[in-house]
């Protein structure tokens, strides 16, 4: 009983960590462009195909991560300044942007499975040799990600404290009015929100298919709703909300499949956050927003 | 007046003579020349898009081989697709729009497991054969007239998993099921085969699709020491489970069902184990005949479209779900030149005369060589790539079955043979 909850636990950190790297840039571009941003999962799939070709052309393994991370950016400011900016220069409102975004995420999603006949394909970074750290069963590869999420946690939290850019996206992110009518030059911001959130999207995909050693069209798709509902739990522009966001849904889940069923785990996310957003609607951090309309 | 009321009577009952054959001729009256279509009611869409796949796998080569010898009676044969998406609430209006809207519909390859409750009551109403794949055990005493079935029910694939098992050595088994309502269809014949052969179920999962991880689930494997896991799941959740499962170091030998022996499962599971895979996968398979002219012809075919066939083509050349719905076609095929006719009610009772042996039956391999032996007069044995098709009262016709391993371009490879005795002579209860 004892070594099944902490095994859990063990494995809640790890699936944690994905989740929050992905979420912290979820978070950000949510809170700062007010776009609920459904194509995130399928950009986490084309960093991930991107990863898995470069290693497929001879680009080590851990480099993907820069692969990924540069795919999901370079693709993220696409769609920002290609699709979404005309849209919301068009008129278009939080509901209408996000059912772009849903469509837009089916197009790429469907262009994927196309492209990749729907198979899977194997992307091994580190042969894996588990680690007995007491009750819980762990690699390497499970490690060295969790340290990931820790070191972009922090380094995302150093930018937005300790630089210029970061106090300019958090103006920005409070106020955009305020923030442009202070001199911050916003079209800038808002490009670099793009590329850093995609970044951390793309990073996301690779470290995913590092830990399943396997990519398939549906590598995304399968954390997005995890990824959603840790950065609205967390609060909308909070990196630390939403880590801790995704540690209380990753540990949670698999507490529920270690102790009920799988079947549930999932649930018991969705779970905590309705708890959560009824008990107190301004989530685990409170959101640091209140605009609502689109930036961008 | 009273020649006009006669005029009129006479139209009237003219009228109505013409409505009824026309009515009577509704569900196929062609001349010479037209077309007839075969429907395929199965997931193209969805999670369970790979059943599509495996059906087309088969069906574009039997109605190549069909056509290319002349069709049925003068027609040639066209293929429908109707999605079900795996889900019957999706499948009864595609098939009442099938019914509905498709002229010269003679024969349907399908429904799926998950539609067939709520389809083959439609399809059975309507008077059009059905070569399905659906594994449930309530088919095994199928009674609807319209109703076939060339694939071994679930509860014998999931014995022949535990006799193969029995035979390996193996005494305690975990087993791992998606929840899907195919892969749950093996799970009672596992289960029940294994309590009669005296195995140790040691762990039980089920696996709910499209999780992001299976990590508590691959734990609890690990945890109760299985020799071998006998599984069945959809592609992307066994890649997913596998793959946790070979990290964290608890991979031993998988003993697949038959629908694990298709290209988007294997590829997946390939994908995420590796070498591994080639030596700890065994797959359950109906048992292929061994290589005679059906085979070839069916490989001929399959290659002959192979700008067709879904990608990669080649492993429709051994899908054992794509031969099964080859070798169905035919033998419907085959009934309607028997009869002379292409309406179902009259072909569809004809169905096994053309395929189970009896004696003064001139054995046929394909399609032309049977065409060619009805016209001349002659009784048919159609012995299909699939094997002797035999079917029985309840229209169910399977056979041995056989342990393959997979070669790395997914072909199988014989380990051994499970016989329809041995899986007939298992008392299994509750399955």
């Amino acid at each position: 009983m004892g070594s099944t909850l902490v095994s859990a636990i063990g494995f809640g950190v790890v699936l944690a960590s994905i989740i929050a790297i992905a979420a912290m840039g979820f978070t950000i571009q949510f809170g700062l462009t007010n776009v609920l941003n459904l194509s995130f999962g399928a950009v986490m799939t084309v960093a991930a195909f991107a990863a898995y070709l470069a290693n497929r052309h001879g680009v080590g393994g851990w480099s993907g991560l820069g692969v990924g991370g540069a795919a999901g950016a370079a693709l993220t400011l696409a769609l920002g300044r290609g699709v979404f900016r005309p849209y919301a220069r068009r008129g278009a409102h939080l509901f209408e942007m996000m059912m772009v975004t849903l469509g837009l995420s089916l197009i790429v999603n469907y262009a994927i499975q196309a492209l990749s006949h729907n198979n899977i394909y194997q992307f091994v970074v580190l042969p894996s040799t588990p680690l007995h750290l007491g009750s819980i069963l762990i690699t390497h590869t499970q490690l060295i990600i969790v340290f990931i999420a820790i070191g972009v946690l922090i380094a995302l939290i150093s930018l937005l404290q300790l630089t210029k850019v970061g106090k300019a996206l958090r103006a920005m992110a409070a106020d955009p009015d305020l923030a442009r009518a202070c001199g911050i030059r916003t079209g800038r911001i808002v490009v670099l929100t793009w590329l850093l959130s995609g970044f951390l999207c793309g990073l996301a995909g690779v470290v995913y298919i590092i830990n399943a050693q396997s990519v398939g069209y549906t590598t995304g798709q399968l954390f997005l709703p995890l990824v959603v509902a840790a950065a609205i739990l967390g609060g909308a522009g909070s990196p630390l909300g939403a880590v801790a966001a995704s540690l209380m849904m990753g540990i949670v889940t698999e507490i529920v499949a270690a102790f009920g069923s799988e079947a549930y785990s999932t649930v018991a996310g969705f779970g905590i956050l309705v708890v959560v957003l009824l008990s107190r609607p301004g989530a685990v951090r409170g959101g640091e927003t209140g605009h609502t309309q689109l930036t961008l | 007046m009273r020649s006009r009321k006669t005029w009129f009577a006479a139209a009237a009952c003219g009228f109505a003579v013409c409505a009824t054959a026309a009515a009577a001729a509704a569900q196929v009256s062609r001349t010479s020349g037209g077309t007839l279509t075969v429907g395929g009611v199965i997931a193209l869409t969805g999670s369970s898009d790979f059943e599509g796949q495996n059906q087309v796998g088969g069906l574009y080569p039997a109605l190549y081989a069909i056509n290319k010898a002349g069709g049925v009676n003068g027609d040639h044969i066209v293929f429908k697709g109707v999605d079900t998406r795996g889900d019957p609430a999706d499948a009864l209006p595609a098939v009442q729009q099938m019914l509905a809207t498709t002229s010269g519909l003679v024969a349907v390859a399908g429904p799926d497991t998950s539609s067939a409750p709520t389809i083959v009551p439609v399809l059975n109403s309507a008077k059009i054969p059905m070569m399905a794949v659906a594994g449930e055990s309530v088919y095994d005493r199928n009674t609807a007239p319209y109703f076939w079935r060339l694939f071994p029910p679930d509860a014998a694939n999931g014995t022949a998993m535990v006799l193969w098992a029995k035979k390996k050595g193996y005494t305690k088994i975990a087993a791992v099921f998606g929840t899907d309502s195919g892969s749950q269809g093996d799970k009672p014949g596992v289960i029940a085969s294994a309590k009669a052969l005296h195995l140790n179920i040691v762990s039980n999962v089920d696996l709910t699709p499209s999780q992001p991880t299976y990590l508590s689930s691959v734990r609890k494997v690990i945890a109760s020491h299985p020799q071998a896991i006998m599984t069945e799941s959809d592609a992307t959740t066994a890649g997913t489970f596998f793959g946790e499962l070979k990290q964290l170091g608890g991979l031993v030998p998988i003993i697949g069902t038959e629908a694990t022996f298709t290209s988007p499962w294997l590829t997946a599971v390939k994908g995420a184990l590796g070498a591994d895979f080639l030596k700890d996968y065994t797959g359950l398979i109906t048992a292929p005949s061994k290589v005679t002219p059906a085979v070839k012809t069916y490989q001929h075919s399959v290659t002959a479209v192979k700008s067709k066939e879904p990608s990669p083509w080649q492993s429709y050349l051994s899908n054992p779900f794509s031969i099964t719905y080859y070798d169905g076609m035919i033998a419907v095929a085959l009934a309607m030149v028997a009869t002379h006719s292409n309406k179902p009610t009259v072909f569809n009772a004809a169905i096994p005369s053309v395929t189970n042996p009896g004696k003064g039956k001139k054995v046929v391999y394909t399609f032309a060589q049977g065409k060619a032996a009805l016209l001349a007069g002659k009784k048919i044995e159609y012995v299909g790539a699939t094997g002797l098709i035999d079917f029985d009262k309840w229209h169910n016709s399977f056979g041995n079955q056989e342990a393959v391993m997979s070669t790395s371009s997914l072909k199988p490879i014989a380990k051994g043979v499970v016989t329809a005795k041995q899986i007939e002579a298992v008392p299994v209860k509750g399955a």
